[in-house]
């Protein structure tokens, strides 16, 4: 095991590399999204001082505080950008030093991601995590903090990266097969947005609506973990969304192995 | 026509450093160093001529093309085409000049060959005659005419080089560049290409700088060449003077059915051989000697040879030009 | 004058290109105009949504906030459909030495870059700002006379130069750093504070998006003078002197950022 993880070490260290030469350009994209965060955080303080309730479908405008900035970290953990590499790389012909190597093509892509993310996740997540608890705790006067919720919380975003990650791999076969990648990309990215939560809570959507979209991948994707970390979800229906988020990496894992073998066919068909 | 003066240019490198530690410290304090990547060039081109303009891999031959086609700023030095200088007045300057960079194009990928025609004649100010006069001039002697509506991503490497040097020749420019445009082409279609510059080169008068690794288009195309190594000139005159410079190397060549030549004829013990001066090849019962003929004289060699052994059907040959630059390149100067 | 002349000429023909290049992809296009339009619409639903648990956004109506929002897609979607070539620079053209052709050539390459492509997606953003200002005007009770019509047209153009000065500024950027597209992206980040009221932001926010990156005057300033008629001298006059400026900037940077891509190369 540990041998055959070895192999892939390079490109842990090469998504690294990537990261680093053009460090300003990624604390910039950190930069621009925490604004994004404060768009929201303004917007939602104007409707918490327009309305009359304290609490809006069961979140008070400091709930909001927290789900805003933790929606943003997770979105960040969990990003995943397979779709357009795997375009470009079938369209481009790169894809074919992929397959001629004797590793698996999804581990390397995996693997050249998490090198990626391994800095993300340093930078990023104890000034987050610290600065959500000190909102947290002053307002309501204890420390809110649970060593055993954040780490459900972690292991909830490794599920909801996996579902992210073996998504994108089948997206990107899709949008390969049908050409249209750049539109097709742009749509889905508005889709998934708003399925997974990061423009509205899904509990301020119709009921009929949220259950749907609950049971959505979408939602495993962003909003499962922000709920967890938020103690929203405990005992039995902590381990339905969890045992719904692992169905949905396999259903997607399975379904990208499907994929993969169609397109290759298709490529060879097409003679590249 | 063409002259560069003094060409220096210096570059800014960030160093990175290994693992993961490396990785975070160059995220927030990078390191720089500085790098001459062009130390000190200078050539002139008359005009009309077409030039080689050669050297290993990372000696800054792109660099330099860079610089001549006012992409670069040199650090130091000059150079002016026609007393046009590209720091000065890049517009009027590159409309003097046409550039073909082989790995890229400058053709509008989605579309008709014959679009981008049409978008550059406007972007070079080509009047209408001029245009349909010279289209058809490089209609004739690059063939477009078979593929000049298909859209470019559609074309093989070979029309495409063949559409981009008519691109680039579109204005009617005095001076063509052309970097690596055989690369990656089949023999009959480099062929093609060459001829077509050569007579490009006669009919109007374009003075060529091309850029190459392969000799063979040096040899067919250009009578002089310069050659640059780690950024400085290394060579510059025709290719004879080349040879009567550097072109001591010769070559031997005979049949033996003898065994064990090595042995028997043993040349570096006998004439005392440096090891760069001599190499032996055998292949069945052909044999080839390649020695340097400033330290033995033809002469001694071949009667020594004859002597040794049994021999049939000798000759000796000046060596070619790749063997001459194949040790250039690999001792420098 | 012959200058200019010669620039519409480029401009129409390269606009030309592109719409052939367009045919040739047809279903990408339409796919990614749908792609706006759906992005416009949960935007929308997100809207809506907020307005079905509160009466008013501090005294704003969902009308009005319909409208400004329409017409901040208006100036955003001409910047995007025409020049958003802009972008590229900063993301790879610079980064993998592709900007070389540019600079082979005997135009200005500002001018060349910007003209270069359409985005025609651009358009699920022009007709949806164009259907909310549709939609919402009826009900936001405006007063319009000949010089506000004149007034409202006018200020279009100058509210798109601040989105295309910001991000030649920004693309230029790359010509030091080789990659710059995210820096584009977090000035435009800016731009989503725009679409709604500045007086929902606190004092902060509404000096930077007023001030410094004025994005608020695409969108906010000229919408309030249009739905109150309120000083047009600032809400109007402003947005074209801060334009001019931003674009003046714009083209610095661009031509200094040019001069060091001269002296480094990629």
């Amino acid at each position: 095991m540990i041998k055959k993880l070895r192999i892939y070490m390079p490109f842990v260290n090469a998504g690294m590399q990537e990261t680093t030469t053009y460090r300003a350009n990624w604390i910039f994209l950190m930069l621009g999204n925490v604004l994004g965060c404060f768009v929201s955080y303004f917007i939602w303080k104007a409707v918490f001082v327009s309305g009359t309730d304290s609490s809006l479908n069961g979140f008070t405008m400091p709930q909001m505080v927290v789900y805003i900035f933790l929606m943003f970290l997770t979105s960040t953990l969990i990003s995943s950008g397979g779709t357009y590499d795997i375009g470009e790389e079938i369209r481009d012909g790169s894809i074919s030093m992929r397959i001629i190597k004797p590793i698996s093509y999804n581990a390397t892509f995996l693997f050249q991601e998490l090198g990626n993310k391994l800095l993300t996740i340093c930078i990023l997540i104890v000034p987050m995590v610290v600065g959500v608890e000190i909102v947290r705790t002053v307002i309501s006067g204890t420390v809110q903090f649970e060593i055993q919720g954040f780490l459900l919380y972690i292991l909830s975003c490794t599920f909801a990266y996996l579902i992210n990650f073996f998504f994108n791999i089948c997206f990107g076969f899709v949008a390969f097969i049908i050409k249209y990648l750049w539109g097709a990309n742009m749509m889905k990215n508005c889709i998934v947005g708003f399925l997974s939560g990061t423009v509205i809570p899904l509990a301020f959507l119709p009921d009929i609506l949220e259950k749907i979209f609950l049971f959505l991948p979408f939602a495993s994707l962003n909003y499962t973990p922000v709920m967890i970390y938020m103690g929203k979800y405990s005992g039995i229906s902590l381990l339905y969304y969890l045992g719904l988020q692992i169905f949905w990496v396999l259903f997607f894992w399975g379904l990208s192995k499907l994929l993969w073998y169609v397109s290759i066919k298709h490529l060879s068909i097409q003679g590249g | 026509m063409i002259s560069v003066n003094n060409l220096r240019k210096e570059f800014k490198k960030t160093i990175k450093e290994p693992g993961l530690i490396g990785s975070f410290k160059s995220l927030f304090h990078p390191k720089c160093e500085k790098v001459v990547a062009v130390n000190d060039i200078s050539f002139e081109v008359p005009k009309g001529e077409i030039l080689g303009f050669i050297g290993p891999n990372g000696a800054g031959k792109s660099t330099v093309i860079k610089m001549l086609t006012g992409i670069l700023t040199p650090t130091s030095g000059t150079c002016t085409i026609n007393g046009k200088n590209p720091s000065e007045n890049r517009k009027s300057y590159v409309k003097e000049i046409g550039v073909v960079f082989g790995q890229r194009t400058q053709l509008w990928w989605d579309l008709p060959l014959r679009e981008t025609y049409g978008v550059l004649k406007e972007i070079y100010e080509v009047p209408d005659d001029r245009y349909h006069k010279q289209m058809a001039f490089l209609n004739e002697v690059l063939e477009l005419d078979s593929f000049i509506t298909s859209p470019v991503r559609t074309l093989s490497l070979g029309q495409r080089m063949r559409a981009d040097i008519a691109a680039s020749l579109l204005h009617s420019p005095k001076v063509l560049f052309l970097d690596e445009p055989t690369i990656g082409l089949d023999v009959v279609v480099k062929d093609n290409i060459r001829k077509a510059i050569e007579h490009i080169n006669k009919q109007e008068k374009t003075t060529v700088i091309l850029t190459t690794h392969d000799l063979a288009d040096i040899e067919l195309l250009s009578k002089r060449i310069v050659m640059i190594d780690k950024g400085s000139n290394m060579f510059d005159g025709t290719i004879s003077e080349l040879k009567s410079k550097y072109g001591q190397i010769r070559e031997l060549n005979f049949e033996t059915d003898a065994k064990d030549i090595e042995q028997i004829l043993n040349y570096k013990q006998h004439f005392g051989f440096n090891d760069d001066d001599i190499k032996i090849e055998k292949e069945a019962n052909n044999v080839t000697v390649k020695f340097n003929s400033n330290a033995v004289p033809v002469s001694d060699m071949l009667s020594y040879t004859l002597d040794k052994i049994n021999i049939s059907d000798i000759s000796v040959k000046d060596a070619d030009i790749e063997e001459i630059i194949r040790r250039l390149y690999k001792q420098g100067v | 004058m012959k200058q200019v002349k010669r620039m519409l000429r480029m401009h129409r023909i390269f606009v030309t290109q592109e719409l052939k290049r367009m045919m040739e992809y047809k279903g990408d296009f339409i796919v990614g105009i749908i792609g706006f339009l759906l992005g416009q619409f949960f935007n929308l639903l997100f809207l809506w949504i907020i307005f079905s648990q509160i009466p008013n956004l501090m005294g704003w109506t969902l009308e009005q906030i319909l409208f400004i929002y329409g017409f901040s897609l208006i100036p955003k979607g001409l910047d995007h459909l025409l020049f958003d070539n802009l972008w590229s620079i900063g993301h790879f053209t610079v980064r993998k030495g592709d900007f070389d052709k540019y600079l082979t050539r005997p135009i200005n390459t500002l001018f060349h870059v910007m003209v270069e492509k359409l985005q025609i997606d651009a358009f699920g953003e022009l007709i949806m700002g164009i259907a909310l200002i549709c939609i919402s005007v009826p009900s936001v009770s405006i007063e319009w006379s000949v010089s506000k019509v004149l007034l409202t047209i006018a200020v279009i153009p100058f509210a798109t130069m601040i989105y295309v000065g910001i991000k030649t500024a920004t693309a230029a950027i790359a010509f030091w750093t080789k990659r710059s597209g995210n820096i584009t992206y977090m000035f435009y980040m800016f731009n989503d504070f725009a679409k709604y009221p500045v007086t929902i932001y606190n004092n902060v926010v509404r000096n930077i998006i007023t001030y410094i990156i004025p994005f608020a005057f695409t969108a906010f300033y000229p919408a309030k003078y249009i739905l109150t008629g309120d000083n047009p001298l600032f809400n109007i006059g402003m947005t074209v002197l801060l334009s001019i400026i931003i674009m003046f900037i714009g083209v610095i940077v661009w031509n200094k950022g040019v001069k060091a891509y001269e002296s480094v190369g990629s």
